[in-house]
């Protein structure tokens, strides 16, 4: 009874406010859904109200998803008002239950009934599904997408191409999983699989993802004068393929693909791009004579060829042209060269190539545009090739070079392809004698380009041309130089050439009689029989010239001619020497021999032959050891013995000779003159010349002792060592019961002479404590450090103590002999001693002499043996 | 009806059954490159598997069936597979560009090419060993002409079984080609040596 009462009081309650605020709840309550666009249309009556507060329920878990108190005006017509909803989740997901009621301000109306969307969840859609299914949605978009499981079945996962995402329950068979900022799809689209427990596919959906069309680069033009052509470009992909989601095209409303023809010139042009995602509109306006572009020419043909110049015509496929001023470029292309010409006219079909090649094969090619208001380039035509008849040859360049005073040969260069103007079937060379008025004509075959003759007969010029197919050359002339005494030229010693890097920089004063300007020659100086001529021309206005050639080597030595060329004579001005680079000599100085008479020794010895020399030999350095004790002979004057070749040096009684087992004396090359000692005579090197032919002596470094009034034949056996045993020469010598010292090496390098200063050159001797001055460039790292050397740099020369020698190497090995690595090997030079029995300078019998000799001594000892 | 009489194996049935094996190895081999390139294609996870429902419907090839009942039900299924192969190829719209897509549709050409060169080889074997064979007509099926309610999702799986199915049965035409064939093996698997010819069918 009291609930009876309690039940009547709240109803009564409920009516009283409901009464008081005077808002009916909405009738007759409408759900229309969009399921494509996932809208729903929410309409009801008698609301008089406004505003109404809406409430939308997933109907089987009852979760609220949407809540809010919203504007609704009611339509005249109709009475009714209406609210849409988009739905983030796809409307056929889950069933969703709706009511509303009225709101004014704080006073609200009862809530309507509810009305409920069915889902497709529901019992009797057995089937599984997903959804939304097919969408095309731009990039970055955000989708929901739903997986109904069939019935009885349970559900496993969703995955997002191959990715696995996390899912939320909707329903009893419904899960939803959400994708932000989607990316382009593949082309098929992208795929959202949903699975059951045991991995198997229950259903899926694709969606597919990509942009709207945007084209770019509308461009109308035309090619008959009459007709329209429109291309423009795709622009950016817009990932989506297919009938149904590829982009179309209208061009003025006439559907085309990604080029378009318009009979006529509408002078006006609006292309329209569509996709599922939207549309894209360009449009282009222009003039038609604005827009020509012409087509390629056709029928490319040459109907006038020459050896210098042909003519190119060809067709129109348009009557229209023939009104058109045209510009053309003509591209040229033949076995090397390419190059374009322009020409201009009304209908341009023919014109004039000029400056052609004879003999020679071009590819020509041909493309037009309007020359009034050019607009852009046609297409190229088809090559069109075609050959230049031959005409003859250019005049060879011609040269005589003088083998000895009598003989000569005549040289010519190859003819180039640009200059032999067709194949050169061969060469005639004539040998005059305007004296008396005679000739002698040699016919040569293509391959030759030297002819030896003897200039002591009475021709006085020579004359070469060259024959092709199409005729004869002009002549090229050289007259042949009648006196050329010595190999000088009777211009005193040859003067040296620096190589610089790129070449021989030459120069010399002008000579009034070089009409035809100047010649240089060059060769190897060692060459004797057939050598390699090289020769440059100089114009009669020069005095400086740089020789280049791809045929200099390290370590030849270079002659290098200069001659002034008239119509009556061929002069030899000057002559230069030069190495590309300067290398050691690769050979000991050949033949060292002693006479010793009394106290005093005379020395001789041979010419390094020049070839190798490999670099300017500007003086000997004569050393005498006896013991372990080494010395710098001092003020040893080199002499050339007359009609010789010989080379050498007297020790007098001058010396102070004491006492002494027997002693050693070396002679080392030295490559670099320390112009203070005098004493010390570089042999001129122009002196040396010729001197190729003493090859009685080896390479080997050569120690040749001889014992005065003792001679020994088992001794001297043993006093030649070879280069690899010096060790074992040495204990030669401690066989022979004497205690000389044989090494073999004492270089002018500067890692060689450093060491040497340790000796410590008697008083007299001590001016020539430089080692002679020799001091090449040297690479540091070509020459290893050795320990036993001790601290060098006071030891070292001071910088400017050497000569004006200049030398014009970097000092490196080269040798293959060198290639050991010990330091004897690597730095060392090839010495020459001869051992004398008797003493030829005194010991220094100090004690500071003795501590410092005897350091000294054992490491030079140390050094030629090679031990460390 | 095929199988119903015992007869001796011929010399050359056997060199057809053995390069009929072969076929089928080589063709189960193609199938299973076309089921990978689908697979990335459409970036199907290898783990996932598609419905138990099987789209070539033939009765089971039991091993108690004579030979020539096993051969019929295969050269069913196969030919059932062909007329899959031949609706997917013209259900699948081709799309996209690049290299992979070249492959993906010249692998299905070889397997199409294939499978009529199989089939073919298979009929043979049915012709020598029943007569003139009278072939079963196709099973009524209705998913034979796959999907028809537009999905694009349905289409996909629709032919991701056909080409499972195709796996399927190519690898079962390879079994039991070889177990048809007196060694057992493909002649690339056989040595040159000759064996005992011909086998007895089983009543």
């Amino acid at each position: 009874m009291p609930s009876l009462f309690l039940g009547i009081l709240l109803l009564g309650l409920r009516v009283t406010e409901s009464q008081a605020s005077g808002l009916a709840p909405p009738q007759q309550v409408r759900l229309d859904a969009d399921t494509e666009a996932q809208k729903l249309l929410v309409t009801w009556e008698d609301g008089r109200a406004s505003t109404f507060d809406v409430e939308i329920l997933r109907t089987e878990l009852m979760e609220i998803v949407f809540n809010e108190t919203v504007v609704a005006t009611e339509d005249q017509s109709t009475g009714k008002h209406q609210w849409n909803w988009t739905s983030p989740v796809p409307l056929e997901c889950t069933s969703l239950s709706v009511k509303v009621r009225s709101r004014d301000g704080q006073d609200v109306s009862e809530w309507s009934s509810q009305q409920i969307l069915p889902g497709l969840d529901l019992p009797d859609n057995t089937d599984s599904q997903m959804y939304p299914e097919g969408k095309t949605v731009p990039v970055g978009s955000n989708m929901t997408f739903c997986c109904i499981v069939k019935e009885g079945q349970q559900f496993g996962s969703l995955l997002y191409k191959d990715t696995l995402v996390k899912e939320t329950m909707l329903s009893r068979r419904t899960y939803a999983t959400t994708m932000t900022n989607q990316g382009p799809s593949n082309p098929s689209g992208t795929n959202v699989v949903c699975s059951d427990e045991k991995k198997m596919i229950i259903t899926g959906a694709v969606v597919f993802v990509g942009y709207p069309p945007m084209p770019s680069d509308l461009v109308c033009e035309t090619h008959d004068l009459i007709s329209v052509d429109c291309q423009w470009s795709k622009g950016r992909e817009t990932y989506l393929f297919g009938m149904a989601r590829q982009t179309y095209y209208t061009l003025n409303g006439r559907d085309s693909n990604m080029r378009c023809g318009l009979e006529q010139w509408d002078g006006n042009w609006t292309l329209v791009a569509r996709n599922l995602l939207g549309e894209f509109r360009l449009t282009d306006a222009a003039e038609l004579g604005h827009r020509v572009r012409p087509v390629a020419p056709v029928n490319l043909t040459t109907p006038e060829v020459y050896s210098w110049n042909a003519s190119v015509g060809w067709l129109w496929k348009y009557n229209g042209y023939e009104r058109l001023s045209l510009i053309c470029q003509v591209q040229r292309t033949s076995h090397s060269n390419s190059s374009t010409q322009t020409y201009t006219g009304y209908g341009l079909n023919t014109v004039v190539l000029k400056d052609l090649q004879p003999d020679e094969k071009y590819n020509v090619k041909v493309r037009c545009g309007s020359q009034k208001n050019f607009w852009k380039w046609g297409e190229w035509s088809l090559p069109l090739s075609f050959q230049t008849k031959m005409d003859r040859p250019v005049a060879p360049d011609i040269w005589l070079w003088m083998d000895s005073d009598n003989l000569g040969r005549v040289l010519w260069k190859p003819l180039t392809k640009s200059e032999s103007h067709g194949q050169i079937s061969g060469y005639e060379v004539t040998l005059w004698s305007p004296e008396e008025n005679s000739q002698q004509t040699l016919t040569l075959p293509q391959s030759m380009y030297s002819l030896p003759i003897n200039v002591t007969d009475r021709w006085s010029k020579v004359t070469v041309t060259a024959r092709n197919p199409a005729g004869v050359s002009l002549p090229a002339n050289v007259v042949i130089p009648r006196h050329l005494p010595g190999k000088n030229g009777g211009k005193g010693r040859p003067n040296s050439v620096t190589f610089n890097g790129s070449g021989f920089p030459l120069s010399w004063v002008a000579h009034a009689n070089a009409s035809c300007g100047y010649v240089v020659d060059w060769y190897n100086t060692s060459c004797t029989h057939d050598c390699n001529v090289e020769w440059t021309r100089v114009a009669a206005d020069n005095t400086n010239t740089m020789v280049q050639s791809s045929n200099f080597f390290a370590g030849v030595r270079y002659t290098f001619s200069l001659y002034a060329c008239s119509s009556e004579s061929t002069v030899l001005l000057e002559r230069w020497h030069g190495y590309m680079q300067e290398l050691v000599p690769s050979r000991t100085v050949p033949r060292l021999s002693p006479n010793q008479e009394g106290s005093d020794v005379q020395l001789t010895w041979d010419q390094i032959p020049l070839e190798h020399q490999r670099g300017f030999i500007l003086g000997y350095t004569v050393y005498l050891t006896n013991a372990s004790h080494l010395t710098l002979l001092g003020n040893p004057s080199p002499l050339t013995l007359p009609g010789t070749g010989l080379m050498c040096v007297c020790f007098q009684g001058t010396l102070d000779v004491k006492p002494s087992p027997h002693s050693m004396v070396h002679i080392v090359e030295d490559s670099v003159w320390d112009s203070s000692k005098e004493a010390l005579v570089t042999v001129p090197e122009e002196d040396e010349e010729g001197t190729g032919d003493e090859e009685a002596d080896t390479d080997e470094p050569a120690s040749l002792r001889y014992y005065n009034q003792v001679v020994e034949e088992g001794s001297s056996s043993r006093g030649r060592p070879h280069a690899s045993d010096s060790s074992a020469s040495s204990t030669g010598s401690m066989d022979s019961g004497h205690t000389d010292v044989t090494y073999t090496g004492i270089q002018t390098s500067a890692c060689s002479l450093a060491p040497m200063a340790h000796f410590q050159p008697q008083p007299d001797a001590s001016q020539c404590a430089g080692g002679g001055g020799y001091r090449p460039q040297m690479q540091s790292a070509s020459c290893p450090e050795d320990p036993q050397t001790g601290p060098e740099e006071h030891l070292q020369p001071p910088v400017g103590s050497f000569g004006g020698y200049q030398p014009q190497c970097s000092w490196k090995q080269d040798s293959p002999e060198a290639d050991g690595g010990g330091l004897d090997q690597a730095c060392l030079g090839s010495p020459t001693s001869v051992t004398s029995s008797q003493f030829l300078l005194p010991y220094d019998t100090s004690e500071e002499g003795k501590e410092h000799q005897s350091s000294a001594s054992t490491w030079f000892h140390n050094l030629l043996t090679g031990k460390p | 009806m095929a199988g119903t009489r015992t007869r001796r194996g011929t010399g050359s049935e056997q060199s057809r059954t053995a390069r009929a094996a072969a076929l089928a190895e080589q063709l189960h081999h193609e199938c299973t490159l076309l089921l990978d390139l689908y697979r990335k294609k459409e970036t199907f996870a290898k783990e996932l598997t598609v419905s138990g429902d099987h789209l070539v419907t033939v009765p089971p090839l039991s091993s108690q069936l004579l030979p020539n009942d096993m051969l019929w039900r295969l050269y069913s299924a196969l030919q059932q597979c062909r007329n899959l192969l031949e609706r997917a190829i013209g259900r699948e719209e081709v799309v996209g560009n690049g290299e992979d897509r070249a492959q993906y549709e010249n692998q299905k050409k070889t397997v199409r090419d294939r499978l009529g060169h199989l089939l073919e080889s298979t009929r043979l074997l049915l012709a020598d060993g029943a007569g003139t064979a009278a072939f079963t007509p196709e099973p009524k099926n209705t998913e034979i002409d796959g999907p028809v309610n537009g999905s694009p999702f349905a289409l996909k799986l629709w032919i991701y079984r056909i080409f499972n199915e195709l796996e399927h049965w190519t690898l079962t035409a390879s079994n039991t080609l070889k177990a048809l064939h007196p060694d057992g093996a493909t002649p690339k698997e056989r040595g040159t040596s000759g064996r005992a010819r011909g086998r007895r069918t089983r009543r």
